[in-house]
């Protein structure tokens, strides 16, 4: 029985695009609208979101954000600009420093220096999400979710910032595959091949803060996700208990981002616990 | 030639919308004339979508109250005028206010079969059963001259199924479904789920000597994407004509009862079926639980 992650490849690509562009365009024209709206990072994930939402929408219809801070690295704005350029998408560059620095002139006094760069790094993200949502307002657009399985399962993202959309058609691909698929994609080389970052500070590493590579943590979440595997099966077949422990903790830790607030039942009927309906039922 | 004509409709239902879901039927039962079919058939709960959840109750069909099942009166017309015959599935409500997952084959303006899904899965994605009471059986009917009959969705996992619709006479077996797309394998053209049942519906065909009708549905509902690929299978167990994956269509399969008798004479299975030694076995199965 093959255990490995399945690669995105040249065979099951054409199917998989297909699938995704129907998504976008099915789940974006069903609301009434005819166009998304996304942050475009610079980054792989971003990327390979943009090129699907243009072959499902038409590039006419996809207008990316780059929304740089200070210290956001130069050749990230340049690799988004590739992205618009290369797709001939709209583009708007909207600098997020000002909003940021301005807010925490009045909080950085006495707070740990490790602490504040995880909240300026939370507050980058939702600020983010605040003008993609205000863009959504504006140029009435869905907001497409760039996020992929990978950092979903981990929890390795801000809640109710970057992990905030309408409609994400990558939420369901790891990390690892995210690669494959840009590349069929045909997405700018230089993207793919610089190390994964959030870019929220100087020389931020995606897998130097989870304390293990995504290419590792990718095929024990195929087995503990996807196969449903106990995390004691998975290390004996072979995976490093460490890291097996490791991810299965931080899985369980970040469930709450991927859940809508708890609401107190009171009454008969309450919303998503046992009023059920689809949100497409509208 | 002793032949059927037969129009696969694979369409992507509105969902809990039941009059678009009309209109859009009479669209592909007014286009099967012009393509030489005399049969459409459409995929599971193709007049009103597929995860319903609470508006199961807002949805459902009565067919024994005149002025419930008048809601389907473009369709039993359509059919008359037509002379159209048509299966498609709906929510079926019943006095007691049991919900079905049901499919109805209509024929010269009136029903003529009901098929109440059997086997509802409720796992996984999956929650049939949290809503939906599972049917009693699977009956046979006159399809344009041939006997049919009709497993929807789950039913043709279980292959018992198939065995007591074939036994029961069929020659014809059609299998409505809302099938989601889901599985990456390497160096397959499909996803997973498409090759497992294009497996499954070729290992029916081919064991049961029958043609298998398979329509399956596509679109989005709430991110699930079902699959489409609605195709047919000979008696011979190989795949004649499919229609392309998610993406709705319609496509016209023929189906050749001289072929089918053929096949059925040169490997008799089903005639030398031992139901006597299946009840045996079955008794005693049940028996020792």
């Amino acid at each position: 029985m093959k255990k490995d992650l399945p690669k995105i490849d040249e065979h099951n690509f054409p199917i998989i695009f297909k699938h995704l562009t129907y998504f976008i365009k099915d789940e974006v024209l069903k609301t009434g609208v005819n166009r998304v709206v996304l942050g475009l990072s610079g980054g792989v994930d971003s990327a390979a979101a943009c090129y699907l939402a243009s072959g499902a929408l038409g590039k006419d219809n996809v207008t990316a954000l780059l929304m740089p801070y200070k210290s956001s690295s130069k050749s990230s704005l340049e690799d988004a600009l590739k992205v618009v350029e290369a797709l001939g998408i709209s583009h708007y560059i909207i600098d997020i420093t000002k909003q940021v620095d301005g807010y925490f002139q009045a909080e950085k006094d006495g707070t740990p220096v490790n602490d504040i760069k995880i909240r300026m790094g939370n507050k980058m993200s939702r600020e983010r999400m605040s003008i993609l949502y205000d863009y959504s307002y504006k140029l009435k657009s869905l907001v497409l979710g760039t996020s992929n399985k990978s950092e979903l399962l981990l929890g390795y993202g801000t809640i109710y910032g970057d992990m905030a959309s309408a409609l994400n058609p990558i939420g369901d691909i790891y990390k690892t595959q995210i690669y494959q698929l840009a590349k069929l994609l045909g997405i700018p080389d230089s993207i793919m091949a610089k190390p994964p970052s959030a870019d929220l500070w100087l020389g931020q590493s995606d897998e130097s803060e989870l304390g293990f590579t995504y290419e590792a943590a990718d095929s024990i979440m195929y087995l503990l996700i996807d196969k449903m595997y106990k995390p004691e099966v998975v290390v004996s077949l072979g995976y490093d208990a460490g890291i097996v422990n490791a991810v299965y903790n931080k899985i369980k830790k970040s469930q709450y981002k991927r859940r809508m607030p708890l609401i107190a039942k009171v009454s008969e009927r309450t919303i998503n616990i046992d009023f059920r309906y689809l949100r497409d039922w509208s | 030639m002793h032949a059927i004509n037969v129009l696969l409709a694979q369409i992507n239902p509105y969902v809990g919308d039941l009059k678009k879901n009309i209109e859009k039927h009479l669209e592909f039962i007014k286009a099967a004339p012009a393509a030489g079919a005399e049969f459409v058939i459409f995929p599971e709960l193709s007049l009103t979508g597929y995860f319903l959840k609470d508006a199961i109750y807002d949805i459902g069909v009565n067919l024994n109250s005149e002025e419930e099942a008048s809601v389907f009166e473009p369709l039993y017309k359509a059919s008359l005028d037509l002379g159209i015959s048509v299966i498609a599935g709906f929510v079926e409500k019943d006095e007691n206010y049991n919900f079905y997952n049901s499919s109805f084959c209509i024929s010269k303006g009136k029903i003529i079969n009901v098929h109440r899904k059997v086997y509802l899965p409720t796992y996984g994605m999956f929650e049939e059963l949290r809503y939906f009471k599972p049917g009693g059986g699977f009956s046979i009917f006159d399809m344009a001259g041939v006997k049919a009959s009709i497993l929807t969705c789950e039913d043709a996992w279980h292959l018992s199924s198939s065995y007591i619709a074939v036994n029961k006479g069929a020659e014809i077996i059609v299998v409505n479904s809302a099938s989601p797309a889901r599985g990456i394998t390497e160096g397959l053209d499909k996803f997973s789920s498409i090759n497992m049942w294009e497996e499954l519906l070729s290992v029916i065909a081919f064991y049961y000597r029958s043609y298998v009708i398979y329509v399956n549905r596509v679109g989005f509902e709430d991110g699930i994407g079902f699959s489409g690929g609605s195709c047919i299978f000979g008696p011979t167990g190989e795949m004649d004509a499919r229609l392309g994956y998610l993406e709705e269509g319609y496509l016209k399969v023929e189906i050749n009862l001289d072929l089918l008798n053929n096949e059925r004479f040169k490997t008799p299975l089903i005639r030398d079926e031992n139901l006597n030694l299946t009840l045996k076995e079955i008794e005693g199965i049940i028996n020792s639980k």
